[in-house]
């Protein structure tokens, strides 16, 4: 609207308002600096900064009052002694794994049975599949924690009029870890098949009619088609998954607080305790360096398969 | 022992009987996955009009038996609901604004300009992307301390509202925008921030709506990081507000919850039914390659 008005004000000079001259010279050069540099103030000052303090700290012993005391090796030394840091990865893998072998897998499943061209009311099927991620976790732990009921749970009921000794979902060491895994694929499958089903659509048309001509069904194009020409949205999907499931906090959190005996406390859980909880800075930081370098490891493969580095 | 062949013949034959089988099982995939999507959903829904006596009842009651207001009054009267939702929607709202107006202009620099060292600066962009929140949750609420800004909101969007998600979201955008179009602008005397507003911004707007719904979402259910920074209650947003009903061991009023979550679900679900096609086609563009 503005630049409507100034437009049709400038009957007599230039097209748009005025601009210091030494600017209007130098605009082209300089401006995609100006534009860019927000990210890079931010990232300097609360992203790549922290991380850099979190490599110093590592090596420290703090609590945030007086001066950090240098201690070398030690935290590192410590974790690997850590009974609950080493549950606590074990935990975050399993997450981890469930996640990539089974949520990424129902998703695809979901998206290519959406995609039938049979199906109709797909808008509301995708509405209903994206309605979790949409609902508070909080909320949702607690309907999940009256499913898993023992006695009681709807989950357990089929095992209780058969006689059956019933699962302890939240009470038991084995199936905490797969209660929290069914609350986080109860949210993200549907999320994760939104990718998935954009990446089918764009797979041109043309493509299966060609193979339909030359006498495939639907298995051969779902197989020969398909799967190739969603290779680079599948690969995409897996790396937000693992970084994503590798950070973990609200379902396990809300869930079950990691019990019992620290059986489904997830990483980000036991680096959120001991740094905000207990105060040690330097530990926590240790905690996080172990992280990054885990997360560093996948991504990196990862983007470099995808080529997201090349810029183009 | 089931061999590779004997799975292709299996294949095929699947692929024979194909159009008939295959309707009736992508129709009960797509109903048995509604289902588990939309039961929780619905329990909490329904959930949100009942006691708690009512809710722990065996066997358990679908529709609610006697309707249990009081639970407007827990959460509006003992809690200070009110406040957690007014926090949450302008943190969500100035967030996700800023958000856009970074990402878009950052964008429009990177996918319109060529300037030296462009290509180190966007691997720095796009390798900020590794670093996990994890990693600086610590040295991040250090940061925060100095500067004053424990319990404060700024805490809260400020260091989110230039995200390398985003820019990279909007520079995928640019992509169509011929470059003919910046120079007639610039022909007829046009400043480069002019060109961004009046033909950069129009002509990204889906890219703007995707990434909105994308980002409010994001601020709207933060939890962890606004759990470390908030202190005092009516500070809290929605989603660390409910948290504390669960902190409350000895009365913890079910029915609140549910009804608090069931109301803090509906502004975000009409969100996305608003925007859900331009939600959908950004949320992907990243990684469908043209």
């Amino acid at each position: 609207m503005a630049g409507m008005r100034a437009a049709s004000d400038a009957s007599l000079g230039p097209a748009f308002p005025e601009t210091p001259r030494w600017w209007t010279r130098n605009q082209k050069r300089l401006a995609p600096y100006v534009f860019i540099s927000p990210f890079y103030i931010l990232f300097f000052a609360f992203f790549l900064g922290p991380s850099i303090f979190a490599f110093y700290l590592a090596f420290q012993e703090w609590t945030g009052l007086g001066a950090p005391e240098f201690v070398g090796l030690r935290n590192f030394l410590d974790l690997v002694e850590d009974r609950t840091f080493r549950q606590a990865v074990v935990n975050s893998a399993f997450y981890s794994a469930a996640s990539l072998f089974v949520i990424t897998p129902l998703s695809l499943l979901l998206a290519v049975a959406l995609n039938s061209r049979f199906v109709r009311a797909k808008i509301v099927f995708r509405t209903v599949f994206f309605l979790p991620i949409l609902t508070s976790t909080i909320a949702i732990a607690l309907v999940f924690v009256l499913l898993y009921g023992t006695r009681y749970g709807l989950l357990n009921a089929p095992l209780v009029a058969l006689d059956i000794q019933p699962i302890d979902w939240l009470g038991s060491k084995v199936w905490s870890k797969i209660a929290v895994t069914g609350l986080i694929l109860w949210r993200w499958v549907g999320f994760n098949m939104i990718y998935f089903l954009a990446g089918l659509q764009a797979i041109p048309q043309h493509l299966y009619e060609a193979a339909k001509v030359d006498g495939a069904n639907h298995w051969q194009s779902l197989r020969f088609i398909t799967l190739p020409m969603l290779r680079p949205v599948i690969l995409f999907v897996t790396v937000i998954v693992l970084i994503g499931s590798a950070q973990i906090f609200d379902e396990p959190y809300i869930l079950t607080e990691g019990e019992p005996a620290e059986s489904s406390t997830s990483l980000a859980m036991y680096l959120y305790r001991v740094g905000l909880h207990f105060l040690s800075f330097g530990y926590a930081s240790a905690i996080g360096t172990v992280f990054f370098i885990a997360i560093f490891a996948f991504s990196w493969m990862q983007l470099r398969v995808l080529g997201v580095f090349r810029d183009d | 022992m089931i061999c590779y062949s004997d799975l292709l013949a299996v294949a095929e034959l699947l692929g024979k009987l194909g159009p008939r089988i295959g309707v009736g099982a992508i129709h009960a995939i797509l109903l048995l996955g509604a289902a588990a999507a939309w039961f929780p959903f619905l329990w909490m829904v329904l959930a949100s009009l009942k006691s708690n006596t009512e809710i722990f009842r065996y066997p358990p009651t679908l529709w609610p038996q006697e309707l249990q207001l009081e639970n407007l009054t827990t959460l509006f009267e003992e809690k200070p609901f009110a406040s957690w939702n007014f926090n949450s929607i302008w943190i969500a709202i100035v967030g996700t604004l800023l958000t856009l107006f970074f990402s878009s202009l950052a964008g429009f620099g990177f996918g319109k300009y060529k300037f030296k060292g462009r290509t180190v600066l966007f691997a720095v962009l796009i390798g900020s992307l590794i670093i996990p929140f994890q990693l600086i949750l610590t040295p991040l609420f250090v940061v925060i301390g100095k500067l004053g800004w424990i319990d404060n909101y700024l805490a809260l969007f400020v260091p989110f509202v230039a995200p390398a998600f985003g820019i990279f979201l909007m520079k995928q955008f640019m992509a169509r925008i011929p470059d003919e179009l910046l120079d007639a602008a610039r022909i007829d005397g046009g400043s480069e921030f002019l060109i961004y507003r009046i033909i950069i911004v129009p002509m990204v707007r889906p890219g703007l709506a995707a990434l909105a719904i994308f980002t409010f979402l994001n601020f709207w259910n933060s939890f962890l990081w606004p759990l470390v920074v908030l202190r005092s209650d009516d500070h809290y947003t929605l989603p660390v507000g409910m948290a504390t009903f669960y902190a409350v061991l000895i009365r913890v009023e079910y029915g609140a919850i549910m009804l608090g979550s069931t109301l803090i679900s509906l502004p975000i679900i009409v969100l996305f039914l608003l925007m859900q096609r331009h939600f959908i086609s950004g949320l992907t563009l990243g990684s469908v390659r043209e």
